[in-house]
């Protein structure tokens, strides 16, 4: 039993870090002790990931298989910690000059945190949906934080009657698995789905899983929720979206099909490619009519996720890895870029109009050029990292025996371009006349900002050693 | 098993007495009763006002709080009922689980006092 | 004939009818008595007579009002839902009646002998809330709506802590069986092995929980006249009404029969020279039932946001505390293991 609990000691901390922390806040100072909290909790986060990225490279199992340590959950783990923790401190100017940091916030992101570690660590269906809803029921509230904002509300309430449905969805797959394999251990199931010996309970089952785990990626055609939420949420939740739950979902995803599926990668393969195919093409053509750079970051998440999803389709130890690698690359950039978006404001209000940004060079060249870095990465332009995160999921998808994705992967990337262009155009050849943006003036945003640009220039030299972590990673999850 | 649900027949049988019971009693008044219906005396009750609109209104959002900590607390006690039935042969891991679970909600139950979610006026 | 009744279907219909018939006949009797003497009682401490003329001492003043109600009209308001203002009073009676299967009257004097009856009197009285939410939402009144919310809101929050109660009971007994909980009161000092000594404090919490949870006074505010009007039952009349007030009555008898089997030990004698049997149960109910008519007698009636304050705040975490201290008690067995029963016998 000490064992067991040894094993999810950095869960364990974390959970009590924000019981603690909440009622801390609320017995002495609420609100006025938020800030602490919030840089409190970040300090923590980085710990934590710290901790567990440090940890002895070994695989371990607790609670009788329900709880999987492995290089897998590890590489997840670190990942969707530090994109937390960055989010958080991100968010803390923002909100506090905006009276929307309540002491709430980051004890919900820390139990939202712990959810997404249940979520990769899962080694059972119960314990999935433990920390798929866990890190759900934290999100939504977060969602609506902005309780006086119509759109705030409409986006929480939007998010959590979606999210419902569609766990709902996985429940009901996941019943569905229980009753054809007789556990819900991912251990047992995988002894049960043997290649071309899966019932057809079974793969109604793994369907219905795959489509709730699809609406928690927003993979089309579970993608509605993800432009009103969105644009609804307040920038820095956005922000948080955009990453460490994107990471978890994706973790988890990966987790159920190698782990209780693995041996029937034929039978998902073909669903996980054209969700993947949808994705991209979705992401890439929706956005181009979007003005609110909000919403356009929410396609640009369905299209990146359709690009993560090709990694996982392709069924290999290298997809995986790819997928990782991509992961880990997709939330620097999007770090990176929400800490513009954070930073774009008028009078002291923020602004989510592109066309705002007409001629941001002129007035601020070296934000404007570590965005111009940081979109020509989004878009996959060659001499950025974002193309070499494109370059590994397409190779894994064409090694894969997927070379149609590949190719697929290959135009809807030409076709997403345009609207990242279009922002890089506004910056420098935009409209003289236009009403621009006061230069946000927040040193922790800038030196985000900056610090993203730079990886994704420098990372191309060796991506800072990510490959080597993301390929232990993959192979102890794909046996 | 079979003795075991047997022991829930009566329960299905006294049910529809008691549902056959209700009836006859209504059907009694409605047979028995003089029934003359006039618009003044089938007008919803407003002490003396007619009714202004319908009576399915807003009300104060504090009954769905009530009713949702009412969901939650009663979950907590659906957990410990087998619980406290499997009292005598549980372990001590047991034991002590159920009291960290008892104090994650205390910690709940805490915050939502301080922040008045049980005030009432 | 024995075989007839035991093996062939019909026989254990007939049987299980029978027995139904032989408990709820003198429950409904029992109750028309125990409406007068409410009524009695409340009389005497306000220094009145009471009901005295229909009969000897106006013994039949319940079966006069019982005729009165049946010839009375049935008025439906012109805006009600009628199939749901006619389930609402079935609702009321049926769930307050079928509770009843698991109460046992003596050693397996009981209509169904089931291991979870705890949990079933408990599910059952809860779905009783729905009767007063239907009944107020299917007049379409306001004074109805209103009061039901109200007396819904009131009854769930109390249903809180009846629960906490009972699983302080239940660690003691180890079993949900009201046959097992009251045999494991059983013992050698008689009325100091109930349990109404060790588990104390929760016998009064149980008590005032029970009258809040049956609308009963001082906190009958669903019916709060000068408020409401008359609640839920605004827009009711004839029998409709009738088995309103049936099912209340009959939830409040069961209440008193829940308390004497969980902490009064049942038919258990209170002196051990004297045989247990059914006269026991009867006698304790009927004292717990004095004590609700001298409760609504003596007190004055409670306002609701003070109502909501003791159960949220007192009632509560004072309930959760004790479910605590027992199951400490019982699991390090403190104070010579009179908290787990199964480690002293009995």
């Amino acid at each position: 039993m000490s064992a067991d609990l040894t094993l999810i000691l950095p869960e364990i901390v974390l959970a009590v870090f924000a019981m603690l922390g909440l009622l801390g806040a609320v017995y002495t100072g609420k609100d006025a002790l938020a800030p602490a909290l919030v840089w409190a909790t970040s300090a923590l986060l980085v710990l934590v990931a710290l901790w567990v990225g440090l940890a002895a490279p070994e695989t371990h199992t607790g609670f009788g298989g329900m709880f999987i340590d492995d290089g897998f959950s590890r590489f997840a783990k670190v990942t969707l910690l530090l994109s937390a923790a960055a989010v958080l401190a991100m968010s803390e100017g923002y909100m506090s000059a905006r009276g929307l940091l309540r002491f709430e916030y980051p004890i919900l992101i820390t139990l939202a945190v712990v959810g997404m570690m249940v979520m990769v660590s899962a080694g059972d269906l119960m314990s999935l949906y433990m920390g798929l809803e866990l890190q759900s029921l934290a999100l939504y509230v977060v969602a609506s934080l902005r309780r006086d904002s119509i759109k705030s509300t409409e986006a929480g309430l939007k998010y959590f009657v979606l999210g419902a449905l569609s766990s709902g969805l996985l429940l009901y797959g996941a019943s569905l698995i229980y009753g054809y394999a007789g556990t819900t251990l991912f251990s047992g199931i995988i002894q049960t789905a043997q290649t071309g010996d899966v019932s057809l309970g079974m793969l109604f089952g793994l369907i219905f899983v795959i489509s709730g785990l699809a609406f928690k990626v927003s993979a089309v055609p579970f993608h509605m929720w993800t432009p009103d939420v969105y644009e609804g949420a307040p920038t820095p939740i956005t922000a948080f979206f955009a990453t460490a739950p994107k990471v978890a979902a994706m973790g988890l995803f990966a987790r159920v099909m190698h782990d209780a599926f693995g041996n029937a990668v034929g039978d998902w393969q073909q669903v996980v490619a054209l969700i993947s195919l949808l994705s991209m093409f979705l992401g890439a053509i929706a956005a181009i009519g979007q003005t609110n750079i909000k919403r356009l970051m929410a396609y640009s998440s369905i299209a990146h996720m359709g690009y993560a999803l090709m990694g996982l389709a392709s069924g290999t130890v290298f997809g995986v890895q790819a997928m990782l690698v991509y992961l880990a690359i997709y939330v620097t950039m999007n770090v990176g870029t929400f800490a513009f978006i954070l930073m774009m404001e008028r009078d002291g209000q923020p602004v989510v109009d592109v066309a705002s940004l007409n001629m941001y060079s002129k007035r601020e060249p070296g934000k404007a050029l570590a965005m111009l870095v940081l979109l020509f990465s989004l878009a996959g332009v060659p001499p950025m990292l974002g193309f070499f995160g494109k370059l590994y999921v397409l190779r894994a998808a064409y090694e894969g025996g997927l070379a149609w994705l590949a190719i697929a992967g290959v135009v809807a990337s030409v076709i997403g371009a345009f609207y990242y262009l279009r922002i890089v155009f506004y910056m420098y050849f935009g409209d003289e006349n236009a009403e621009g943006l006061d230069g946000g003036k927040s040193p922790v945003l800038w030196g985000f900002l900056m610090a993203s640009a730079v990886v994704m220039v420098l990372g191309i030299i060796n991506m800072f050693g990510v490959e080597g972590a993301a390929a232990a990673a993959a192979a102890s999850l794909v046996n | 098993m079979d003795e075991m649900l047997r022991e829930y027949l009566p329960i299905l049988v006294f049910l529809a007495v008691a549902i056959a019971l209700g009836l006859i009693l209504i059907l009694a008044a409605l047979v028995i009763a003089v029934r003359r219906p006039d618009p003044e005396k089938v007008s919803a009750y407003e002490c003396g006002f007619n009714a202004f609109d319908d009576a399915r209104m807003k009300f104060d959002v504090r009954f769905y709080l009530v009713s949702i900590l009412f969901i939650i607390f009663d979950l907590e006690i659906a957990f410990l009922f087998p619980w406290a039935v499997a009292f005598k042969d549980i372990s001590m891991t047991g034991f002590w689980s159920m009291m960290v679970f008892l104090g994650v909600l205390t910690a709940g139950f805490a915050y939502e006092w301080k922040k008045g979610a049980l005030e009432w006026q | 004939m024995a075989d007839f009744f035991m093996n062939h279907p019909l026989g254990i219909a007939l049987l299980i009818i029978g027995q139904i018939f032989l408990l709820v006949i003198p429950l409904l009797v029992a109750l028309a008595f125990l409406m007068y003497a409410d009524r009695k009682i409340w009389a005497a401490v306000q220094m009145r007579r009471g009901p005295n003329v229909v009969g000897v001492f106006g013994l039949l003043q319940s079966f006069a009002d019982f005729g009165k109600y049946i010839v009375k009209e049935v008025v439906v308001p012109a805006g009600a839902d009628k199939s749901v203002f006619f389930m609402a009073p079935m609702v009321s009676l049926v769930m307050a009646l079928i509770a009843w299967a698991v109460i046992p009257f003596n050693d397996g004097w009981v209509l169904s002998n089931i291991n979870v009856a705890i949990l079933y009197v408990f599910a059952v009285s809860s779905l009783e809330v729905y009767g007063v939410i239907m009944g107020g939402w299917a007049s379409n009144s306001k004074y109805p709506f209103l009061g039901s919310l109200r007396s819904a809101a009131q009854m769930i929050s109390y249903e809180v802590s009846i629960g906490l109660i009972i699983i302080g009971v239940i660690i003691s007994s180890g079993s949900m069986n009201f046959g097992d909980i009251v045999r494991s009161q059983d013992g050698d000092w008689g009325v100091f092995n109930w349990y109404w000594l060790p588990h104390f404090p929760m016998l009064f919490l149980f008590l005032i929980s029970a009258l809040a949870e049956t609308n009963r006074p001082p906190f009958d505010l669903p019916e709060a006249e000068s408020e409401l009007v008359a609640g839920y039952q605004v827009e009711y009349s004839s029998t409709p009404f009738l088995l309103f007030m049936i099912g209340e009555l009959v939830a409040v008898v069961l209440m008193c029969a829940l308390i004497s089997l969980m902490f009064f030990g049942g038919w258990l004698s209170p002196v051990p020279f004297l045989p247990d049997g059914i006269v026991w149960m009867i006698l304790k109910m009927g004292f717990v039932f004095f004590i609700f008519s001298m409760v609504k007698a003596i007190t004055p009636r409670y306002r609701y946001d003070q109502l909501m304050r003791l159960g949220w705040k007192v009632f509560l975490p004072f309930s959760l505390v004790w479910v605590v201290f027992v199951a400490f008690a019982a699991k390090f067995e403190w104070f010579w293991g009179v908290y787990a029963r199964w480690t002293v016998g009995g």
